[in-house]
């Protein structure tokens, strides 16, 4: 008798109980017991509760005003800045529809850019990841100093990047240059190196600098990532024989494969937004040979007084890293559900 | 098979524990390398060729690079430092009651609202700061916020809040709900709950946020780059630019003034370790 009782009440029990799973509150759902409430009690919960949701969105307020304010606002005028005939920034002019994104799409300058950012971003994500992994794994061991050390690694990363940068300029200077001095003292270069003459050695300088930047960042990241696969499962792998290759390559890598991810997505997108570093070491140069596609929209809108193209080619940036966004958000929403 | 497993015993007990601190020595000493010879030779008289001595310890020991940095930029570290202060009081002040907002609207009426928001503020941290930078130029010339500390402060907390937001939401879901609870119940306001029960125990975590926001302030080349054209309000970094662009040859006043940039780097690395490094995981993964 009990028993149908209770299985009769269970589907219309279950939903709220599905629903409250959320936290039941105290003094709410199902506050009056024995029935359903009457209609001016559940008026008054009503009020009650939806008071105290106006209460909680005054608390996001400002935060929300602050975003719509500072960021939703000037992307949308940002965008209405790049289908306008802009010239001087501050000026104004007609609008033009997509006019310049067609002309910066076949600008041989921008081509470059677009070009230059695809290989700074490659080499860098490829380098950084792969020494930051292998830093990680090799501080994923017990050993004396490993956390004092570990914590130093991330020096780099903490730098203001215009710090790091003038400190590579300075090293990979022409003439008496610590980079060059050293090549000289182990007889791999006879004569001085000007690194920054050709767009090919500039380049190089540029992404070893992001590198360098980037490393720690990856490394710290993926020690965490290493350090929450549970030991036993490697103990595991060991024991029934698989050397130290296939530990790595059948237990580590599949379940550090999430974080690498997030890594990746996240390393993507600071590289790809690279400023400060570029103006410092090369500005751009030589001949337009590490222009980036974010120092190129600077260069159109405040040095060639563009800033219709300047602000076309920021939002194709910002075209391309919302892709990435959506990417990294699709990767991280477990994540982010269970948060 | 005895061999193989005595010297396997051997590199367990006696090397592993020599070998495996000298590898991670070499390891640290390579990158931070470019760091230790900024510093050295900052400290000795350098010359206009050899900008960086790779000598470990200093030849003669100086102080006047620091004495032409000053010179130089005591007025740009100050902006800098008013700079990093206010976008820590605007994002902190902006992020801490709206991650306490969002926490309990999650658990109030649908965590749906929760993960829409931290969608959002992720999407933020992925915007150009140079697609910003060239709408906040002209929205500033009308605002006359241009060549201003409040205008870089504002356009600073865009990198600041987002990340604050994430990092204080985070920490405030792995407070017990029931603690607020209990104080809801016994007839605190939410303000009297945030107030006096949330704030207090997120402190840790609003050291946290509160320390990279002032960092990525601080360190903030591209809005000090742009929104302070020809104006007479320099922050550090573009201060280093011009200093390094105009200074062809006492480069020793340009790596001391490197040096100072990178104090605030230097004394959260030393105090606030522990914060530095729960931040980076809270703010890149677990939204």
């Amino acid at each position: 008798m009990a028993g149908s009782a209770g299985a009769n009440t269970a589907p219309a029990e279950a939903r709220p109980a599905v629903r409250g799973s959320r936290r039941v509150v105290p003094g709410q759902d199902g506050a009056i017991e024995g029935g359903r409430p009457t209609r001016p009690a559940r008026t008054w919960q009503w009020l009650r509760l939806h008071r105290r949701y106006a209460i909680l969105l005054a608390f996001v307020i400002p935060a929300l005003a602050y975003v719509i304010i500072f960021f939703a606002y000037p992307l949308i005028y940002g965008f209405t800045m790049s289908v306008e005939n802009l010239g001087f920034i501050a000026g104004s002019g007609p609008f033009v529809g997509l006019h310049n994104y067609k002309v910066e799409i076949n600008d041989p300058v921008t081509r470059t850019a677009l070009m230059n950012t695809a290989i700074f971003l490659v080499l860098s994500i490829v380098f950084q990841f792969s020494i930051g992994l292998a830093i990680a794994s090799y501080f994923n061991r017990r050993f004396f100093l490993a956390k004092f050390l570990r914590s130093l690694i991330i020096v780099p990363w903490l730098f203001p990047p215009i710090a790091s940068a003038t400190i590579f300029s300075i090293m990979f200077a022409g003439q008496g240059g610590i980079i060059d001095e050293m090549l000289r003292s182990l007889h791999v270069v006879h004569s001085p190196i000007f690194w920054f003459d050709s767009s090919l050695k500039a380049m190089f300088v540029v992404t070893v600098v992001n590198i360098w930047i980037g490393i720690p960042f990856n490394a710290v990241l993926l020690y965490s990532g290493l350090q929450d696969i549970p030991i036993e499962l490697r103990e595991a792998a060991a024991l029934d024989g698989a050397g130290p290759w296939r530990r790595f390559r059948y237990v580590t890598v599949p379940l550090l494969r999430p974080v690498a991810l997030i890594v990746i997505m996240l390393g993507i997108i600071y590289t790809v937004k690279t400023f400060d570093t570029v103006i410092l070491l090369t500005n751009g140069g030589p001949d337009n040979g590490t222009q980036l596609m974010s120092t190129w929209a600077y260069q159109l809108a405040f040095t060639n007084f563009q800033t219709g193209d300047g602000a076309a080619v920021a939002d194709m940036l910002f075209i391309f890293c919302m892709i990435v966004g959506v990417v990294y958000i699709r990767a991280t929403r477990r994540e982010v559900a269970m948060a | 098979m005895t061999t193989r497993r005595s010297t396997r015993f051997i590199w367990q007990r006696y090397a592993r524990p020599i070998v495996l601190p000298i590898g991670a020595l070499a390891i640290t000493g390579v990158m931070l390398l470019p760091i230790y010879f900024t510093a050295e030779s900052s400290l000795e008289p350098t010359s206009s060729f050899q900008a960086l001595s790779q000598s470990l310890v200093p030849s003669h020991f100086v102080l006047s690079n620091y004495r032409v940095a000053f010179d130089a930029e005591s007025g740009n570290i100050i902006t800098s430092l008013l700079i990093g202060l206010g976008a820590v009081a605007l994002s902190i002040g902006a992020a801490l009651p709206a991650a306490y907002g969002l926490t309990k609207l999650g658990y109030l009426k649908n965590r749906a609202i929760v993960s829409g928001a931290i969608m959002v503020l992720l999407v933020t941290q992925m915007v150009p700061g140079i697609s910003l930078s060239l709408a906040f130029y002209k929205l500033f010339v009308h605002l006359h916020l241009l060549n201003s500390i409040a205008g870089l402060i504002i356009a600073d907390s865009t990198n600041g809040m987002p990340f604050a937001t994430l990092v204080l939401r985070a920490f405030m879901g792995s407070i017990p709900v029931e603690l607020s609870d209990a104080a809801y119940v016994d007839g605190a306001s939410e303000w009297r709950t945030f107030r006096s029960v949330v704030a207090p125990l997120a402190v840790p975590a609003i050291i946290t946020a509160g320390l990279f926001v002032f960092l990525f302030a601080w360190g903030d080349f591209l809005y000090a780059y742009t929104l302070t054209a020809g104006g007479n309000v320099t922050p550090l970094t573009k201060g280093l630019l011009d200093f390094f662009n105009n200074n062809t040859v006492d480069w020793g006043g340009v790596l001391a003034t490197v040096v100072l940039a990178a104090i605030p780097s230097g004394l959260i690395l030393g105090f606030g370790q522990r914060y530095v490094f729960g931040g980076l995981r809270t703010g890149a993964l677990k939204g």
